[in-house]
């Protein structure tokens, strides 16, 4: 988790415009203000091409928190 | 109009048109945004400080990067969310220009594109832009 967690943080920095973010397993758009609806899609969008993963709306939808994501990712990174 | 769907969509797709700033192009700017930099609107000014004539806005000609969303790629389902504009040198008013853009990445969950594009005169780039277009 931390090596996925690590390669997220210039992403988050960059789409949320914020140089001195960190983000952790348990950030989430409730935690971190500028993390509205359409920097969620441009932080997706961001790691589907970052990891070359693809994710489905469904997964999506259930996840809470970055930790969630990072679960996610590492099954598809597996798989 | 265009009026691509998601499915008809692909990486690579592109589309281009030629566009010209007119004079008229340029005082209707100025009326509706009130932007009286001379470097706009005042020939001799311009060309004082080295440009070849009054310097067409920039913003002017980055309205035809939303004719290239609303019109052509993806066209009438098209909801412009970003535009990431970089520009490279001036634009006048009568020349030619070749917007053009292609689709770069395309996020499915959430039926978004993402275009590469650029605006040309002739040989020289004036402008290249990333965009990012939901689909209604």
């Amino acid at each position: 988790m931390d090596e996925i967690l690590a390669r997220l943080q210039p992403i988050f920095r960059d789409v949320l415009d914020d140089p001195s973010l960190v983000v952790t397993a348990e950030s989430s758009a409730r935690t971190i203000e500028q993390w509205d609806s359409l920097a969620h899609i441009s932080i997706v969008s961001a790691i589907e091409q970052e990891f070359k993963v693809r994710f489905a709306l469904g997964e999506l939808e259930t996840l809470n928190n970055v930790g969630e994501m990072i679960g996610l990712m590492e099954k598809k990174l597996r798989g | 109009m265009n009026e691509y769907r998601w499915d008809d969509l692909s990486v690579g797709l592109s589309h281009g048109f030629n566009a010209v700033v007119t004079d008229e192009m340029m005082g209707g700017f100025l009326a509706q945004t009130g932007d009286v930099n001379p470097l706009h609107v005042d020939r001799d000014y311009a060309r004082s400080r080295g440009f070849e004539d009054r310097v067409v806005y920039g913003l002017l000609t980055s309205a035809f990067y939303s004719t290239l969303v609303g019109v052509y790629l993806p066209g009438r389902n098209a909801l412009l969310q970003g535009l990431t504009i970089t520009y490279n040198k001036p634009a006048y008013v009568g020349r030619r220009l070749q917007v053009w853009g292609e689709i770069k990445f395309m996020t499915e969950a959430y039926r978004r594109l993402e275009i590469s594009a650029r605006i040309s005169a002739g040989d020289e780039q004036l402008s290249k832009a990333k965009i990012l277009v939901g689909l209604l």
